[in-house]
C-alpha cells in the first residue's frame, strides 16, 4: 500500500497534536487529543516492526527449549517443550504470531521456574540463557518515547 | 459519561443540602482534568450566596468511574486527606465524601482546588521550572520523610487503614498485586513471574517503622511552583499503612525519570534522593531492603500497567490514559524490574 503505512500515522498524529489538539475547547479535550497523537506515532514504530519481533523471539524462545530439553529434570515439562520445539506457525499474522508468543511465553514461565529449582551448572547455564533472552525482550518492545 | 450540564446541575444540588446558610447554590465551569484513571477527576466553580454576600470557591470533584486503573477505596483517600490537612505534608482541604451512588451514578468525594500550580511531570523538567529541580527535590523527599514519621494512630488512620504486623507487610503487599496480575493479565509475563519468584525467596527485613505509605508518591503527583515549593500531595488512593521504604522505592523507580536520563522523577540522581529522605525521615534506607521494595514496586507498577489494559480491552474503561499506560510504561517497568534485578543488559 502506498502511501506506506508508517507515513500515514505519522502525518496523522502530526495533525493532531500540531493542528486539531491545539484547537479543541476545553483542556481535558486537548489532553485526550495528545495522548492519541503519542499514540499514533507509538502504533507506527510498532507496525513496521510487530511481526518481525514476534518471529524473532518465537524462534528464540524454541531455540532455548531445544537446548533445555536434555536438561529438564521434569518430565510433565519435557513434553510441551518438545510439542513447542516444533517449527511454529507459518502463519505471519500478527495475531497468529501473538498467539504463538503467548503459548511460548507462558511455557518459559514454567521452564524457567523449574530451571530455578534445578541444581547443576547445565540448569544453572540455562537459567542465564533465560534472563538473557528476557532482556532482549525488553529491547525488542523498547518504543522511542519510552522513559525507560 | 454523565454531560456536564447534568453534573452542575446535580452536584449544585447535592452541595445546597450541605451548606446550611447558602442559598442559590451554582455550579460552574465543570471541566475534566486529564490523567487520574483510578478516579474521573473535575476542578469546578461553586458560587453561592450567604448573609447576602455573594461567595465563590474553586474544587475538585474525584467520582468513581465505570473501571479505573487500579480498585481504591474512596474513604481511605478521604481519610489522609483529613489525616494531613492542616501538618506540614501539605493536601487540600477534603470537604465531602459521598457513598451513596445516587447522587452522580457513581461514588465520590469534593475537595479543595489549589489553584495556580503545575503537576506536569513533563513541564518539571522544562524551564521555568527545571532550575530549581534541586529545591523541589529537597521538598519532595523531605516531605515524604515526614509522611514516613508521621504517626498513623495519632493521625487516626489506624481506624481506618487495615492493620498488619510487621513482619507480614511485605507479603501482604506482594500477594495483593501478584493477585492483580493473575486476575487480568492478557498475556504471560515471564519478567514479572521471575521477579515475584525471587521476591518470595528474598523476603526483607520487617520495616523500621509501620507508616503511612502514601504509595504512589511521584512526580505527577503533586503541586509545585516555579520557586521550587512544594504546595500538596495528592492521588493518596492507593495509601496504607505498611514499610516507608516502600514510598521511597516507588519515588525512585526509573519509569518516573521524567527527563530521559539518570535522574528520579525528572530532579536529582537516586543517591541524592535518599540522602534527602534519610536525613528528613531519620531511617535508614538498607540498601538490601530498599532494593527488594525497588524489585516490588516494578512488580506492582507492571500490575497496575496489566490492570489497565485490562480494563481498557474489556471495554470497561476507554480513556487513553489506559492505552499509553499500558504500552508506553509496561515494557520500560519490566525494564526496571530486570534493572533492580541485576539483569538488564546495557
Amino acid at each position: 500500500m502506498k502511501p506506506e503505512v508508517d507515513r500515514m500515522l505519522e502525518v496523522s498524529a502530526i495533525a493532531l497534536l500540531t493542528r486539531l489538539g491545539p484547537g479543541l475547547p476545553s483542556a481535558y479535550e486537548k489532553s485526550t487529543a495528545g495522548a492519541l497523537g503519542a499514540l499514533l506515532l507509538a502504533l507506527r514504530e510498532e507496525f513496521e516492526r510487530g511481526a518481525a519481533r514476534r518471529f524473532e523471539e518465537n524462534a528464540a524462545i524454541r531455540a532455548i527449549f531445544e537446548r533445555a530439553l536434555p536438561v529438564v529434570a521434569d518430565p510433565a515439562l519435557r513434553e510441551p517443550l518438545r510439542d513447542a520445539c516444533i517449527a511454529g506457525t507459518t502463519n505471519l499474522a500478527i495475531s497468529a504470531l501473538e498467539a504463538e508468543n503467548a503459548r511460548l511465553r507462558g511455557l518459559l514461565i514454567e521452564l524457567h521456574a523449574s530451571l530455578e529449582s534445578q541444581s547443576g551448572p547445565d540448569a544453572a547455564s540455562l537459567v542465564e540463557v533465560i534472563w538473557r533472552e528476557l532482556a532482549r525482550s525488553t529491547e525488542r518492545r523498547k518504543l522511542a518515547m519510552a522513559m525507560f | 459519561m454523565l454531560a456536564v450540564s447534568r453534573i452542575e446541575s446535580r452536584l449544585a444540588a447535592y452541595i445546597a443540602g450541605r451548606l446550611d446558610d447558602a442559598e442559590e447554590v451554582r455550579v460552574e465551569s465543570l471541566e475534566r482534568i486529564f490523567g487520574g484513571a483510578s478516579r474521573e477527576t473535575y476542578r469546578f466553580v461553586l458560587s453561592w450566596r450567604e448573609g447576602g454576600a455573594e461567595r465563590q470557591r474553586g474544587l475538585i470533584l474525584r467520582r468513581d468511574p465505570p473501571g479505573s486503573l487500579i480498585e481504591t477505596e474512596r474513604a481511605i483517600e478521604f481519610a489522609a486527606y483529613q489525616a494531613f490537612h492542616g501538618t506540614t505534608v501539605p493536601v487540600p482541604e477534603p470537604l465531602w465524601l459521598e457513598e451513596d451512588p445516587s447522587y452522580l451514578d457513581h461514588p465520590f468525594f469534593i475537595m479543595q482546588e489549589i489553584p495556580g500550580f503545575e503537576s506536569s511531570p513533563q513541564a518539571i523538567t522544562q524551564p521555568p521550572y527545571v532550575k530549581h529541580a534541586a529545591r523541589l527535590a529537597r521538598r519532595k523527599w523531605s516531605i515524604l520523610g515526614e509522611i514516613a514519621t508521621a504517626d498513623p494512630k495519632a493521625l487516626g488512620l489506624t481506624s481506618v487503614m487495615q492493620s498488619v504486623a510487621p513482619q507480614h507487610v511485605w507479603s501482604r503487599e506482594l500477594d495483593h498485586w501478584e493477585k492483580v496480575i493473575d486476575d487480568d493479565e492478557l498475556c504471560p509475563q515471564p519478567i514479572a513471574r521471575a521477579a515475584i519468584r525471587w521476591l518470595r525467596a528474598h523476603p526483607p527485613a520487617p520495616p523500621q517503622r509501620l507508616s503511612v505509605v502514601h504509595a504512589d508518591y511521584r512526580t505527577g503527583n503533586f503541586l509545585y511552583d516555579a520557586e521550587g515549593e512544594i504546595h500538596a500531595i495528592l492521588d493518596w488512593e492507593m495509601a496504607h499503612l505498611g514499610d516507608p521504604l516502600e514510598d521511597l522505592a516507588w519515588s525512585i523507580n526509573p519509569v518516573w525519570r521524567w527527563g530521559g536520563d539518570e535522574r528520579c522523577g525528572g530532579l536529582v540522581p537516586r543517591d541524592e534522593a535518599i540522602r534527602i529522605w534519610e536525613g528528613a525521615s531519620g531511617l535508614r534506607a538498607d540498601p538490601d531492603a530498599l532494593r527488594w521494595w525497588e524489585v516490588f514496586s516494578s512488580v506492582k507498577g507492571q500490575a497496575i500497567w496489566v490492570s489497565s489494559a485490562r480494563e481498557f480491552t474489556d471495554g470497561k474503561n476507554q480513556d487513553l490514559i489506559l492505552v499509553l499506560s499500558a504500552w508506553l510504561v509496561g515494557n520500560a517497568q519490566d525494564r526496571a524490574m530486570l534493572d533492580a534485578l541485576g539483569r538488564l543488559e546495557s
